[in-house]
């Protein structure tokens, strides 16, 4: 077994890794984000950033975490569940300015987390950047 | 008893604005807050907006010293969303144009760091050695800053006589040996401001994901013109420098040597480039669905994009930026605790800081 097929089996996902246009792609029907981190974090992956989108208005928030594990580029997407996701920032300290930042722009909610503002200033609304029934 | 000491937005000590707050005990920083966005122009949200073509000129606005890198990032992305292959020749002449930038943004930083020091001559001697560079790109592009160089599927702009940089490339070298290398590793007077200041350990490092030269200056070797290649990179042979104690001076080295990697990647580019097409597919541009992600080795470190298009439009519906400051900055606060008040000013600068990048 690789280290891929490790780390899905570590994370019980019953999904395979498709490489697509030079990194490795995971869309899990459920995904446990703090296992996720806990896990990669294990096999000393990096953490290099999560990208947030909705694609049409009123549509879920997609979360995409990505990470690097010794050169190959490891992405796993996942969705905010009533415009919920839980945070990953005491695993994984590297995902604390993008989390402060997705909230900003996407008014999804890292629970278990404090905030400060951080593109943003304090009393600036959230959400008005990248949701589509917003902006 | 503590108290604070506010340095910026807008202070002598940053080369942009953005904002820390120290908190001090006597002459030692204890700990550190950061604030960013005093740049922030909303990029990610204007990308939403811009057809293919002009997302590329947005997108060379990102940063005013790494410009290429982002163009380079961007029509890579597109490239294998619409599986265009760029012909060989316009391959090593991005090479050619990210590794000259890398030589500009390194040596500009020796400069600054010279000036943080208050050591002017070094400053005045890392400015003049850069305009050789800028003199390059300018004689290639046509402009010393946005180079306007990188297309989807090729380059705009051809490099007709290769050979004719390679002495400008031995003349750089010549002077790093004789001055900046032997300025940074051997006197007193910059070793007393570098040596053991703040230190970012391998394990701190590895904690925050830092990348490019402030990572490889604690140790860790990752470089994605070696751990994933992209353009001709995967034809060259260099180096990746590595030093592992951490502090400023590990920073200060790991680019200096750098900046010899890079006189010796482009030597290979520019000797060896092949004589073929370097426009590329003259097609008119279909970006199907779905999403694809690139990355590559900017002079502060990976940059990554990650570009969703929805296959009907000629606007992409999301582009994600995150640059190697935005990785990078948290760092500073664990770099200054514990540190001389006296010493922040270089140790924040000492990880190379583009705050328009990491605003947007």
């Amino acid at each position: 077994m690789n280290e891929l097929e490790q780390i899905a089996s570590s994370l019980g996902l019953p999904e395979t890794w498709e490489e697509r246009n030079g990194s490795w792609w995971m869309a899990p029907a459920s995904l446990d984000v703090r296992v996720m981190a806990a896990v990669l974090r294990s096999h000393e992956a990096r953490f290099v950033t999560l990208t947030a989108m909705q694609l049409l208005p009123d549509e879920r928030i997609r979360i995409d975490y990505h990470w690097d594990l010794d050169g190959r580029l490891l992405t796993f997407t996942t969705f905010a569940v009533e415009n919920r996701v839980p945070s990953i920032v005491d695993l994984c300290e590297a995902a604390d300015w993008v989390e402060r930042e997705t909230h900003e722009n996407f008014s999804v909610e890292f629970t278990g987390r404090p905030y400060e503002p951080l593109l943003l200033r304090t009393g600036d609304a959230s959400g008005l950047q990248l949701r589509k029934e917003r902006s | 008893m503590s108290y604070r000491v506010p340095i910026g937005p807008y202070h002598p000590a940053l080369e942009e604005p953005y904002k820390l707050d120290l908190v001090c005990e006597g002459e030692t920083v204890r700990d550190a807050d950061l604030h960013i966005g005093f740049n922030f122009r909303g990029i990610e949200y204007l990308a939403e907006r811009r057809n293919y073509a002009q997302l590329i000129a947005l997108m060379e606005r990102v940063c005013g010293i790494c410009s290429n890198v982002h163009t380079l990032s961007i029509c890579q992305a597109i490239e294998r969303l619409a599986g265009i292959v760029p012909p060989e020749r316009a391959l090593y002449i991005r090479v050619v144009m990210a590794e000259l930038e890398r030589l500009h943004s390194h040596i500009l930083w020796a400069g600054i760091a010279g000036k943080v020091m208050g050591f002017k001559t070094m400053f005045m001697t890392s400015f003049e050695l850069r305009e050789n560079i800028m003199d390059a790109l300018e004689a290639i592009s046509g402009n010393r800053v946005n180079y306007a160089m990188n297309r989807v599927g090729g380059v705009n702009r051809d490099i007709e006589d290769p050979a004719a940089l390679l002495h400008m490339i031995d003349g750089i070298e010549l002077a790093l040996n004789r001055s900046i290398i032997p300025i940074f590793t051997k006197n007193h007077t910059a070793l007393s401001r570098c040596v053991g200041v703040g230190v970012l350990t391998n394990e701190q490092a590895h904690s925050l994901a830092v990348v490019g030269p402030t990572a490889r200056a604690s140790g860790i070797s990752q470089d994605i013109r070696r751990a994933a290649p992209y353009a001709a990179y995967d034809r060259m042979s260099f180096d990746v420098p590595v030093e592992t104690s951490g502090d400023v001076r590990a920073r200060l080295v790991v680019r200096a040597l750098e900046i010899l990697e890079s006189c010796k990647i482009l030597r290979q580019a520019l000797s060896t480039m092949p004589a073929a097409d370097w426009w590329g597919s003259k097609k008119k541009l279909k970006v199907p669905a779905g999403t694809v992600v690139s990355r590559i080795e900017g002079p502060r470190g990976e940059v990554l994009y990650s570009v969703t298009a929805d296959g009907a439009s000629d606007t992409p519906k999301r582009v994600r930026v995150r640059t190697p400051t935005y990785a990078n900055m948290p760092a500073i606060r664990t770099m200054l605790r514990g540190a001389r008040l006296a010493d922040a000013p270089l140790i924040q600068a000492s990880i190379d800081p583009c705050y328009s990048c990491t605003d947007r």
